[in-house]
């Protein structure tokens, strides 16, 4: 969308027009320039140089020579990356928990939507609407704060109701097998609530007339909701599936690394986290950075691809 | 058959009340659980079975995290940096976006796409770090506010609402003779006082949460945020967590516990953001409405 903006921007501007006549108008618009300057030159900072610093995936850094002088070492660091042991585990890491989440964490706030819009009492689907936002605003450290005391094998209340129930207490924040619940669980409570605003919102646009012809047909309330509803916000629902194809391989880094134990490093290792812990925790930078920089441009590559899928088949496109 | 049809869907509703407030309850009770767990006191909480209400009551908790003098500074550097990453991304998105929401700019398109690239492709935190190592300012406060001045989110939302305002205001305002400054500090910002409001929340919240500078470019321990802390206690807690309960190993004169403290602090962090929320919210489901369409 922002994209065909963008070119509908450009057709717009005179091509045409005579140099004298520009350099007016740039002129007349001085203070717009001088409103953007500190934005420019803050995005050339902390943007586009780092972008620039990725070359050094392509180098032998030396703290002395900096980024710019020091030499060239073509596709070692990719090639080292490739061949070690740790790039399977952590493709599939990566990819198994985005995986989960895109089967799991992506359907809830859909459902959610779908349910609370079925809900007739305004006062009481506001209350619930006002709690269901509220873990939006949360830090996943407070979360994973949350989550050590409910969990907790010493006092934590799941594990008392197990207890009580005559069942042994679980050590769930630190069992491997227990990973991959937790971190669905945790990003469904997180996240599904604040994510039925834009459905909640596609789904007002629907137009009760639909609903009245699919009840004339003779549709219940089920398959007007397969045949009715979710053909009207399957455009917003595309829109949002892009954006979770382009971020399948985050992977949602912050909840993952708060989250990781050493009990579970084998599976809990994703593509940033390892990242972070070779480039930052160990020092290689070249090395992490090589890494860094596979993920984005698969990153890119997969959101054009889920782009191109959309357009074709929900005729919905980010650009 | 009607009457079939009528008593389904009777069960539905009910149904759906009750997975509606058993949600609603999922969601808020873990907040209660540990509202309830700090004002306890950490020796009979781990005893387990406080689930409503506190059984011990006590402010301990409270007291001791604000006289411990770290939580104390690091909440003093996460108000510090709130209320500066507020004023000064607010002043410097809202002259972006003004400029670019005005069509007649010549090289606009271009702008534009300089400011969205960035949100598809980056360097890596790699180059970031060394960046902000060799500027220096992983060893200063500054961190935390000068690179996180702009977000692109932000900046739509705003040039959204800009973009709103009759642009007749402004071409009388000119023939006024009104500089840019004038128009957009005198016009366009009172004009848009619900979607600045709406920014300066998700700025203010975005800073208030924000542990990853803190715990990874930050090298300097005496200036984590808040956030920053709390993780790193966490990650104390986790490594000792399951060599055996502290709390049954403690002296019996202390009634509070690392974990008491550490729920106070929780809930520190957690209460500005609760209580204010609620009467935000129809501003922020505003504000993400329009980033997300135009997005």
């Amino acid at each position: 969308m922002l994209g065909t903006a963008l070119i509908a921007q450009a057709a717009g501007t005179p091509a045409g027009k005579k140099r004298a006549d520009l350099r007016k108008r740039i002129w007349q618009h001085r203070w717009l320039y001088l409103f953007i300057l500190p934005c420019v030159i803050w995005l050339l900072v902390f943007c586009y140089y780092p972008m620039y610093g990725a070359t050094l995936a392509f180098k032998n850094y030396s703290y002395k020579l900096g980024i710019l002088n020091s030499p060239w070492a073509g596709l070692k660091h990719f090639r080292t990356f490739i061949y070690s042991p740790d790039f399977w585990r952590v493709i599939k890491n990566t990819l198994v928990i985005s995986g989960l989440k895109l089967l799991f964490s992506f359907p809830a706030p859909i459902l959610l939507a779908l349910l609370l819009n079925e809900v007739q009492a305004v006062r009481f689907k506001r209350v619930v609407q006002t709690f269901s936002y509220l873990p939006n605003f949360v830090s996943w450290v407070v979360v994973v704060s949350l989550m050590n005391v409910i969990f907790s094998p010493y006092g934590g209340v799941i594990n008392d109701l197990r207890k009580n129930a005559g069942l042994d207490s679980i050590f769930f924040m630190g069992s491997r097998e227990y990973f991959y619940p937790m971190v669905i669980l945790s990003d469904i409570w997180k996240n599904a609530g604040w994510g039925t605003i834009i459905y909640l919102s596609a789904l007002t646009s629907v137009s009760p007339e639909l609903y009245e012809a699919a009840a004339i047909d003779g549709a219940g309330r089920l398959k007007s909701t397969f045949y009715v509803t979710l053909p009207c916000i399957k455009g917003t629902i595309g829109i949002m599936f892009i954006n979770a194809v382009g971020g399948l391989l985050n992977a949602g880094f912050d909840q993952i690394l708060l989250l990781q134990q050493p009990d579970n490093q084998l599976i809990s290792d994703i593509l940033d986290t390892f990242v972070l812990k070779t480039g930052l925790s160990q020092g290689r930078f070249e090395y992490a950075t090589a890494i860094g920089l596979f993920k984005s441009v698969l990153s890119l590559g997969l959101m054009t691809l889920a782009n191109e899928v959309c357009k074709r088949t929900m005729e919905v496109s980010i650009f | 058959m009607i009457i079939h049809q009528t008593r389904s869907r009777k069960i539905f509703v009910v149904l759906n009340y009750i997975f509606m407030t058993l949600f609603a309850f999922v969601t808020f009770y873990p907040f209660w659980y540990v509202f309830i767990a700090s004002l306890n006191t950490g020796r009979d909480f781990a005893r387990g079975g406080v689930y409503l209400l506190p059984r011990a009551f006590t402010l301990e908790n409270y007291s001791l995290a604000f006289q411990n003098s770290q939580i104390f500074k690091s909440l003093t550097i996460s108000v510090g940096r709130t209320v500066l990453g507020v004023i000064l991304g607010l002043f410097f998105t809202a002259l972006m976006a003004y400029a670019l929401c005005i069509k007649t700019l010549p090289g606009r398109a271009f702008f534009s796409f300089f400011f969205y690239f960035t949100t598809i492709f980056g360097g890596g935190m790699v180059p970031y770090y060394i960046l902000l190592r060799d500027l220096g300012l992983n060893k200063s406060f500054w961190l935390y506010v000068i690179p996180s001045i702009y977000n692109f989110f932000n900046f739509l939302i705003m040039r959204t609402s800009f973009a709103a305002v009759p642009l007749e205001i402004r071409e009388s305002a000119q023939l006024d003779g009104a500089s840019e400054p004038r128009i957009l500090f005198q016009l366009y910002v009172p004009l848009s006082t619900a979607i600045l409001a709406t920014v300066a929340l998700f700025i203010g919240v975005g800073h208030w949460n924000d542990w990853f500078t803190g715990a990874y470019y930050q090298s300097r321990v005496d200036l984590y945020p808040a956030a920053t802390l709390l993780q790193k206690l966490l990650n104390e807690a986790s490594s000792t967590i399951k060599t055996g309960q502290e709390t049954a190993s403690t002296g019996a004169l202390q009634s509070y516990t690392s974990q008491s403290l550490q729920m106070a602090f929780v809930m520190i962090l957690t209460m500005p953001i609760v209580v204010v929320y609620p009467f935000l919210q129809k501003y922020y489901v505003k504000g993400v409405m329009i980033g997300s369409i135009k997005g």
